[in-house]
């Protein structure tokens, strides 16, 4: 390409310092002073309170400044102890929620920075920045107040397997289903939220297994595939959390709650039978097959102890197909989508007017212990770790 | 989303431009700065994507930023860093700096300042906000396969082109191509090209209908002629800029002791491809492709050290020839050379030439067996199909 001439052509290369590149002062001069077009300041939101902790940072909710008022959150992105500059993993949620848009996906709507400045070391911190949502499912269902019809259990399961089916149609699990991660909005509109562990897969080809991490999915929402050591998993490990959650709908806690892998093993078995190659064909080829105590002659019991909670045989019946043992047999969100339990008498129907009755934003965060040394569990940590308890664990904070 | 894309004329007017960089300055940073990345990334077995992925940042990054205010080298080393993890192929960072360091000379590595990895994690962040957390980038390489299983032909013929035209994407990353058209756009450009040199005729392809005149109809509405031989130009003018001597080293190169000029090595002599291991500029200027009616355009030509391209004088920067010279000979300061005699500008039509040798037989530089499938759809589909 042809060159115009530049109107201030440069010296030949016999120069001086300042004449090159910038030093150390004007870099950071310039650093403070670049208005970057496309990465607006967080000052432009206003924090209200603090909505979540989690490993990667903490949540807030927030208020925009100009006329709009329109609330977010704004997920900080945590790269104190990073060795290896901004985090892979905040890489690949960002990019994750620009490729995932959809109704029940949380939407990111920016990215933003505080400003570089000496007192920083001129290195930003970063905020993910979401449409807000009033609700966590977690939140909802600890709090005994809020009491789901079947029409609206059905709604939100309906919601979840939408998303679902959208995410994986789009190659992409999630690896972290679980009530707090499910986001909902004052209108009743859910939305998947955290895809702080998710990320692209592939079919594998024959012969060339996926190599993932099993260390994925907070330890009670965990599939008997990851436990065992499966490492080419795929959407079956968040069918499975789906089914958690669809029974927590109604269990109002988690209904596997084990302290170990070895102990979520064993419930698992007790729930849904003996992991056996009869049942599940190719489970002797697992990795920790052998090396796990499996429990033996365990009958499959899910309807028969789920029934007492969900009256409705539908809801049973769709229950046992998403808490399959073997992931080839477990549900995909499309046939769950199917089955019977949405297309029966009572419909599902819009959670708006239930949830008008309620005021306050429910979130995990901010919801008193189910009870004494009750410990939420965390996938990032080894073994059980208690969420620290806010500050002010009376605060409720006013949505209207 | 923001746009990415430029006509020529912004091109002309970037930050380095308006910092005082000439144009052709700019462009040799680019090229530099992309040929480092491809060098370091193949150096460190990381795939084309990744490595495709990091010289876009790259060239992102300098449509807001002067090569002045930041140094090519380090910015190039940091796109790379950002590149491994979005595409899932991490290095530490402390490892690419030490393959940096292989590669560069002393005074280029000095750029890197006391720390260099303190360096690259604070550019990161500028980077990040420069390119807007736009971090999925698509490249030509999926589309040329696509486009490939297409065409109908002689199948030792069409895998011959494909890899040149491989080649051609490859080296298409050290132009600002990426700034001013799609991929796919590219992709159908650089297989045109490589069908021309390799004479592979595409007579038929599967999916024709009556309305379409060529091949790429099929995939890219509305390009013309025209645009396709700009483009192919802009990659052919890469193989004939090579001959031109390597100008000197401002801005981006600080000297606090010496001028570069009377240094025992010449780092800003120095050949920037020399250094490469894999497949560097250089090792192509034999390229046996020669230009069958004789002109002067591109592929083919022979070196031509004391020859610099039209406009390539215009800056006051001293030249050293390429080749030929003994190391003792840049000692002293090179002779000034006589203001560069204007030439006249490449042949631009037409393209379709007939080309009296074979195709560049050199190994490409990063074409895997069996590349993967993408990693990702190339966009959110739903319902899917
Ligand atoms: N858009 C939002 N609107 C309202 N609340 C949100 C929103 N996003 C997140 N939250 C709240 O913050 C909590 C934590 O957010 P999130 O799950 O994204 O991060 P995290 O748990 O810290 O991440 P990770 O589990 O990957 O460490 C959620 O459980 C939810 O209560
Ligand atoms: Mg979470």
């Amino acid at each position: 390409m042809q060159g115009v001439t530049a109107p201030r052509e440069q010296a030949p290369p016999v120069i001086s310092t300042s004449s090159t590149i910038l030093n150390m002062r004007e870099k950071e001069k310039y650093i403070e002073d670049f208005d970057f077009p496309f990465c607006d300041e967080s000052s432009k939101y206003e924090k209200v309170a603090k909505i979540g902790q989690g490993t990667f940072g903490e949540v807030f909710k927030a208020r925009a400044r100009n006329s709009s008022k329109k609330f977010v959150a704004m997920k900080k992105v945590l790269m104190d102890n990073e060795k290896e500059g901004f985090p892979i993993t905040a890489l690949r949620e960002i990019k994750i929620l620009q490729l995932l848009k959809h109704e029940n996906v949380v939407n990111l709507i920016e990215i933003c920075r505080t400003k570089a400045t000496l007192h920083n070391k001129y290195r930003s911190t970063f905020y993910l920045v979401f449409d807000f949502c009033e609700h966590d499912l977690a939140g909802l269902l600890s709090n005994v107040n809020v009491k789901f019809s079947l029409g609206e259990i059905k709604k939100v399961m309906q919601q979840l397997l939408n998303g679902l089916y959208y995410i994986h149609s789009n190659k992409i699990l999630h690896r972290d289903m679980k009530a707090a991660n499910v986001l909902i909005t004052k209108n009743g509109i859910l939305k998947l939220a955290d895809f702080g562990l998710a990320r692209a897969f592939s079919v594998a080809k024959s012969g060339q297994a996926n190599k993932y991490t099993n260390r994925v999915v907070t330890l009670w929402y965990r599939p008997p595939e990851l436990l065992l050591g499966d490492r080419n998993y795929g959407p079956p490990v968040d069918m499975w959390g789906a089914g958690c959650i669809m029974a927590e709908m109604w269990t109002r806690s988690p209904i596997m709650q084990g302290p170990t892998e070895q102990q979520q093993l064993i419930l698992i078995s007790q729930l849904c039978g003996s992991c056996t190659p009869d049942v599940w064909p190719g489970v002797e080829n697992l990795d920790l097959y052998n090396k796990m105590e499996l429990p033996k002659g365990q009958k499959r019991k899910v309807k028969e102890r789920l029934k007492h909670y969900v009256k409705d045989p539908y809801g049973c019946d769709l229950l046992d197909k998403l808490l399959q043992l073997d992931p080839a047999k477990r549900y995909d969100a499309d046939t769950a989508l199917n089955h019977d339990f949405f297309w029966t008498d009572p419909m599902p129907c819009d959670l708006a007017s239930m949830l008008a009755q309620h005021t306050q934003s429910m979130f995990e965060y901010l919801a008193p212990p189910r009870r004494p040394g009750h410990l939420r569990h965390h996938h990032h940590v080894a073994g059980a770790q208690p969420k620290p308890v806010p500050q002010d664990s009376t605060y409720q904070d006013r949505v209207f | 989303m923001p746009y990415w894309y430029y006509d020529k004329k912004d091109l002309q007017n970037t930050p380095s431009f308006r910092d005082g960089i000439s144009n052709e300055n700019e462009n040799r940073y680019r090229k530099e700065g992309a040929r480092f990345i491809i060098d370091t990334g193949s150096k460190m077995d990381l795939g084309y994507n990744t490595v495709a992925t990091g010289v876009v940042y790259f060239h992102r990054f300098y449509m807001f930023h002067s090569f002045r205010t930041f140094p090519r080298y380090i910015t190039a080393c940091c796109c790379l860093f950002l590149a491994g993890k979005v595409e899932e192929t991490p290095k530490k960072c402390k490892d690419i700096i030490k393959v940096a360091r292989s590669l560069l000379t002393d005074q280029k590595f000095s750029t890197f300042g006391e720390d260099p990895k303190e360096e690259v994690m604070t550019l990161e962040r500028i980077l990040l906000q420069t390119i807007k957390f736009d971090l999925q980038v698509e490249h030509p390489y999926g589309y040329l396969l696509k486009y490939a299983k297409c065409l109908k032909g002689d199948k030792t013929k069409l895998q011959k082109m494909v890899q040149m035209a491989w080649t051609f994407v490859n080296d298409s990353l050290c132009t600002t191509l990426c700034l001013q058209w799609e991929p796919e756009v590219i992709a159908v450009a650089l297989m045109f090209l490589a069908g021309k040199l390799s004479k592979f005729e595409v007579v038929d392809w599967n999916g024709r209908i009556p309305k379409h005149n060529a091949w790429w109809d099929m995939f890219v509405e509305d390009i013309t002629m025209e645009l396709l031989e700009d483009i192919c130009h802009q990659v052919l003018d890469l193989y004939s800029m090579q001959a031109q001597p390597s100008g000197g080293d401002s801005p981006p190169i600080p000297s606090t002791t010496k001028p570069p000029k009377n240094e025992k090595k010449p780092p800003s002599g120095t050949p920037p491809t020399s250094v490469s291991p894999v497949a560097p500029v250089v090792n192509k200027t034999a390229t046996p492709v020669k230009n069958g009616a004789g002109m002067g355009v591109g592929m083919g030509m022979e070196p031509r050290p004391e020859l610099p391209r039209a406009g390539a004088g215009a800056g006051a920067e001293a030249r050293f020839p390429l080749y030929g010279a003994p190391p003792g000979a840049y000692c002293a300061p090179p002779p000034r050379l006589p203001p560069p005699p204007r030439l006249p500008p490449p042949p631009r039509l037409p393209l379709p030439l007939v080309y009296s040798e074979p195709p560049p037989s050199y190994p490409p530089v990063l074409v895997p067996p069996v590349p993967p499938p993408p990693y990702y759809p190339p966009r959110p589909y739903y319902p899917p199909p």
